[in-house]
């Protein structure tokens, strides 16, 4: 069940022609996920600066 | 009874202090779960003996597609709560919701047209799954434009909760719609009632994927719906306390 089902490096990114594909979705859930944690964070730590300015 | 326990346990304050005692944990154990299921759907797992290579895109399709209806439907949740508890924190929630929605309704999206490349030959149909996924898409974008051209966020609240509820009749249409019409898009391979109809060293690293992702995404909310709070409370005296 763990054994890699490729031959080689090369291979597993080539996938026989389906390597484009499979990577450019892995890569674009990776993006969306970073874009948002990134944003949420920033948009938190603007609101919490901008709450800790005194009036 | 039921209102006094909602009301105890779900006000603004006590989950923004549970967000942040249990945030970390979560986050950490859903990184890990992630990436061990997709390295192993993506690398440890067999050629599909039809599909070939370009099968591995179901570890990042079909979570997104599960959780972008889920969330829809947390939403539906939140906004019953909301109309009839006057719950503020499942209004935030509500709104909280929508943009991670979509982003997951986009991944959605996107991995299922390019999966269609070399499967079907096509990245696009108009079929009954897919129209109706963008028609979620659509709704959710929908739902964030109508709730931000309100300025009064009491009337914003109570009007994007009744039009949530309206929209909760996609859902079920998106789950039925590879049964109840000739679609392009196969069937679910996993149900509650069926035994599963793909291969179990194939079968496990989805279930880890789907977990990890869902972790992950409620991570995401927890941060938004944090967000929402901070904005919408920063005039109380316990914000003060707890910045």
């Amino acid at each position: 069940m763990f054994e890699f089902a490729f031959n080689s490096f090369y291979e597993a990114i080539y996938m026989n022609g389906h390597g484009i594909y499979v990577w450019s979705v892995l890569a674009i859930v990776c993006l969306s996920l970073l874009v948002f944690f990134t944003l949420y964070s920033s948009k938190i730590k603007q609101i919490k600066k901008k709450l800790n300015e005194p009036n | 009874m039921i209102k006094k326990f909602i009301h105890q346990f779900a006000s603004p304050k006590t989950y923004l202090f549970q967000v942040n005692k249990f945030y970390n944990y979560i986050f950490f154990i859903s990184v890990f779960i992630y990436i061990s299921s997709i390295t192993w759907g993506l690398l440890f797992t067999p050629e599909d003996f039809v599909q070939g290579n370009s099968f591995r895109i179901i570890y990042l399709h079909v979570p997104a597609s599960f959780i972008s209806q889920s969330l829809y439907a947390a939403m539906a949740v939140s906004s019953i709560v909301y109309l009839v508890w006057r719950v503020k924190l499942a209004a935030y929630l509500v709104i909280a919701i929508a943009p991670i929605g979509a982003m997951t309704t986009f991944i959605a999206l996107i991995s299922g047209s390019i999966w269609g490349i070399p499967t079907w030959g096509t990245w696009w149909q108009w079929d009954a799954r897919i129209t109706s996924t963008l028609i979620l898409f659509i709704m959710y974008l929908g739902l964030i434009s109508f709730h931000n051209s309100f300025s009064n966020y009491e009337k914003a609240d109570k009007l994007l909760s009744w039009l949530v509820i309206v929209g909760a009749v996609n859902i079920p249409i998106i789950k039925k719609s590879v049964d109840w019409w000739s679609t392009l898009h196969q069937s679910a391979s996993i149900t509650l009632t069926n035994k599963p109809s793909i291969d179990p060293s194939m079968l496990y690293p989805l279930i880890g994927s789907i977990i990890g992702f869902f972790g992950l995404i409620l991570c995401l909310v927890l941060l938004s719906s944090k967000y929402q709070i901070l904005i919408r409370e920063k005039t109380k005296s316990w914000i003060k306390d707890y910045v």
